[in-house]
């Protein structure tokens, strides 16, 4: 039976604002669509302590993207582990079923589980918990694009949160290429017809990229403009981050 | 049996004097419990029959067509409900359904792996379910969008993103206030038969027929309202947190509606057995909690129209 | 996993720092490639790569489908890897199907391009026979005989090497009278159409081993790694594709340089590749 149901929203009028979105990317300038200009994110609500079953969690939300994160442990590794003299961190990234505007699966997300693992690993000084595991859970809310950057963020906050060991906090901006201009923070609607995209993660105390990815055809320079943009926001997200964390101290003081 | 057990019962109570607070509870559970309930507290100083705080937010989740946040204490629930378009069998031609979810992803509690799902998460989608369907809280027929044609399918989809306790108390209610918040989006229907949205604009601009326009919220009837208790020796306690649902083995959830009728009793085994005199007494306890319950959904629906 | 003693370490750390690697190639050297094609005579297009001691097997194999909802003017890829167990024991299990999905989604994020298409390897658009009702979908499998290092840039050059090997049959389609009905489709077996494979580009992995970086690593190399990044290149120098890899964090002016390095390397290994693909295929007809 639930294969024979269908989502009523129109393909036509989404395919429709694609094109109006295309057109406009021809163009030198235009207007984003909530407002902002190119290189201006959008607002960043973070949070601590989401859930108290957790060793420790964090929630975020950036526009219409929510991404809740729990961390638990360190506890004991999976009984088929091999014995390891640094611990291990677990990674795991699931979207719900209503995330999207058409209804998912809710299933594991394993690409961003592996990519959230390859931003977070080279922070977390893993020998201060050996033979044990960290897990880090992130359930996706609601996507709103740059769904990854923001559960990278908030996952670093999460462990944080829980105690565990770091060189520095992990913050995470993508941007979009659409036609000739560079689109810090896309959201859904402006990431389904970007040109190319680049998601970076860093450690900004550290001047540290820890995760790099890139789509799309890019020139030199042009690589080199996107990451110093990425770079001059992540600073400043570490910062919000940051005082998130001191407030939330304080709080518990 | 605790009396039998290791430094259990006697020596316990014994030792308490000498031991910090927090290990005793750890270490001997069941007389710590016993001790507070001998006195009528809990502790983190409710009463025996007094629930958590609870609180209710409406649509919290923007990509759905309907969405609650439900927070009883520190269990917290989210519920979203988004429609999709289905042909109707041909017994109920002019009746539309609903398909409930319950989701306890990893993020929810220490028990939970990826990989390893809760036990408990399809024991409470099938109650969710026989609840709603039962209690008629939505009234099938207004799902109908063309006799015979098409009609709305509810998929409703509760997700348990902090597990303390009360897990079907949580998700039954994001569930009833989920459907409150329900808003049917206007629909026309094309030449292949295929429904699809309209927005605002488009209404204005094309003169499109509208299959919908009057039946855009459901007239939620009776609403169902649920209470568990847990019950230990002659004591009731009700809205347990997971501390006290992992102690005291025996519970009821007991769902009334607002008229009062009884709609569901789950008493799942456990070592103790009720009373026909206890489960009286659960059910009134639930009565009592039902008009609180009533009085948060409706502010819950009041914000929601001011704002 | 490899097993170095604490000499071997400093034996292979101290020649990168030389420039002289322990298998005599300077830092920015690949390992001669040996191209065959044709070698599964079932699919449209077949490659096997050797990259010293790793050797890899790339298929094409062409179906007729209907294109998505969303897109109706795009054909479907869908890359798929997989890393034989007897190519190393640790690719048995659980290990293997990581490694596999990390190695499928670096071949897509490189070879399909942005969301909107541009930059894409392959052109999407195509491959759309009657605009949202046929299309090709092509489904490139892959698959890890042998591993000795450097799998990333083994696999996009059998993936380059077998689609120059593709020929997709000349198709027919007849539209029904009505929108609903099916086209009618025709496959010609005596026609076919070449694949234009001068768009894909060239992976290069950069393994940063202390402070320098080389190209084509070995195993051994690979385990002494910091931290690795895959770049891709196509023939006109634009950047399409990057992923770092390994969890030490970089500086961003050392990638910068790896990405510039990656850049000028690929032009040689592009045109040794070209040449061993052109002369693969001469030997296959």
């Amino acid at each position: 039976m639930a294969a024979s149901t269908y989502s009523p929203s129109q393909g036509a009028e989404r395919r429709q604002r694609q094109q109006q979105m295309r057109r406009l990317s021809i163009q030198s300038d235009w207007d984003r669509s909530d407002g902002r200009s190119f290189i201006q994110c959008r607002p960043a609500f973070l949070r601590t302590g989401a859930a108290n079953a957790a060793s420790g969690s964090a929630y975020a939300e950036f526009g219409t993207t929510k991404v809740i994160v729990s961390v638990f442990g360190p506890r004991e590794s999976k009984k088929a582990m091999m014995y390891s003299d640094i611990g291990r961190l677990n990674c795991n990234v699931t979207f719900t079923t209503f995330a999207t505007s058409l209804r998912g699966q809710g299933s594991d997300n394993k690409e961003y589980s592996a990519m959230l693992h390859k931003a977070l690993e080279g922070a977390v000084i893993l020998e201060t918990f050996p033979k044990t595991t960290v897990d880090v859970f992130a359930l996706v809310l609601e996507s709103g694009g740059s769904d990854l950057p923001v559960i990278i963020s908030c996952a670093s906050l999460a462990l944080a949160d829980a105690g565990i060991m770091m060189y520095d906090l992990v913050s995470s901006v993508s941007v979009s290429c659409i036609g000739k201009n560079i689109l810090i923070d896309p959201t859904n609607e402006e990431e389904v017809c970007q040109d190319g995209s680049l998601v970076l993660a860093c450690m900004p105390a550290r001047n540290e990229v820890t995760q790099l990815t890139l789509t799309g055809e890019w020139s030199l320079p042009k690589i080199n403009e996107a990451m110093e943009l990425c770079m001059d926001a992540c600073l400043k997200l570490a910062g919000i981050m940051r005082s998130c964390l001191k407030e939330s101290a304080n709080l518990s003081n | 049996m605790e009396t039998t057990t290791i430094g259990g019962g006697e020596g316990a109570t014994g030792m308490a004097a000498h031991m910090e607070v927090e290990a005793f509870r750890r270490l001997f559970p069941l007389p710590f419990y016993d001790r507070h309930l001998s006195k009528s507290v809990r502790p983190d100083a409710r009463t025996l029959d007094s629930a958590r705080e609870t609180t209710i937010s409406l649509g919290p989740v923007a990509s759905a067509d309907g969405s609650a946040l439900v927070k009883i204490g520190e269990t917290t629930m989210l519920a979203a409900i988004k429609l999709e378009v289905m042909t109707p069998s041909t017994e109920s031609s002019d009746e539309g359904s609903i398909a409930v979810e319950f989701y306890m992803p990893p993020i929810c509690s220490p028990m939970v792996r990826p990989g390893r799902p809760a036990e408990v998460a399809p024991v409470i989608s099938q109650q969710l379910s026989d609840v709603i369907m039962s209690s008629r809280m939505v009234n099938l027929k207004e799902l109908c969008l063309i006799s015979g044609k098409a009609s709305w399918i509810a998929y409703l989809d509760v997700y348990c993103l902090n597990a303390d306790g009360s897990l079907f108390d949580a998700a039954l209610l994001s569930a009833v206030a989920a459907f409150t918040h329900l808003q049917i989006p206007l629909v026309s229907v094309n030449e292949e038969g295929r429904v699809f949205t309209v927005s605002g604009e488009q209404q204005e601009k094309t003169k499109l027929e509208l299959v919908n326009k009057e039946k855009r919220k459901l007239s939620i009837g009776n609403t169902p309202f649920p209470v568990t208790c847990v019950i230990h020796k002659e004591h009731i306690v009700v809205d347990p947190t997971a501390e006290e649902e992992a102690i005291m083995e025996t519970s009821i959830t007991i769902v009334l509606d607002t008229l009062g009728n009884l709609v569901s009793i789950y008493k799942p085994g456990g070592v103790g057995l009720a009373s026909t005199a206890t489960i009286k007494e659960c059910i009134s306890r639930t009565k009592r909690r039902m008009q609180d319950l009533k009085i948060i959904l409706e502010e819950a629906v009041s914000v929601m129209e001011v704002d | 996993m490899v097993g170095l003693s604490e000499g071997e370490k400093q034996f292979l750390r101290g020649g990168i720092e030389q420039d002289l690697r322990s298998d005599g190639r300077t830092r920015h050297q690949f390992r001669s490639v040996y191209v065959e094609t044709g070698v599964i005579p079932q699919a449209n297009g077949s490659a096997r790569v050797r990259l010293g001691a790793t050797e890899v097997i790339a298929s094409i194999k062409a179906e007729l489908g209907k294109p998505s909802l969303l897109h109706p003017d795009k054909g479907k890829v869908s890359i798929f890897v997989d890393c034989s167990p007897t190519a190393a024991a640790i690719y048995g299990g659980k290990g293997g199907e990581e490694l596999s999905m990390e190695l499928s989604v670096a071949l897509e994020r490189c070879l399909l391009g942005g969301k909107s298409g541009a930059g894409a390897a392959i052109d999407l658009s195509s491959l759309v026979l009657v605009e949202g009702k046929v299309c090709w979908d092509l489904y490139i499998d892959a698959l890890v005989v042998s591993s000795d290092g450097n799998l990333l840039d083994s696999l996009a050059a059998a993936i380059k090497a077998a689609l120059s090997n593709t020929g997709l049959p000349k198709v027919n389609v007849v539209l029904g009278a009505s929108p609903e009905e099916q086209p009618e489709v025709d496959v010609s077996d005596e026609e076919f159409l070449q694949f234009d494979t001068s768009t894909v580009p060239a992976i290069i992995t950069l393994t940063k081993v202390g402070k320098h970086y080389i190209v084509d690593a070995t195993s051994e190399e690979e385990s002494q790694m910091n931290s690795a990044v895959s770049v891709s290149v196509n023939r006109n120098g634009q950047i399409c594709g990057l992923t770092k890899r390994g969890g030490a964090g970089l500086d961003p002016s050392v990638i910068l340089d790896m990405v510039s390095v990656a850049k000028h390397v690929s032009q040689q290994f592009t045109s040794d590749l070209d040449s061993e693909i052109a002369a693969a295929e001469a030997s296959d007809e």
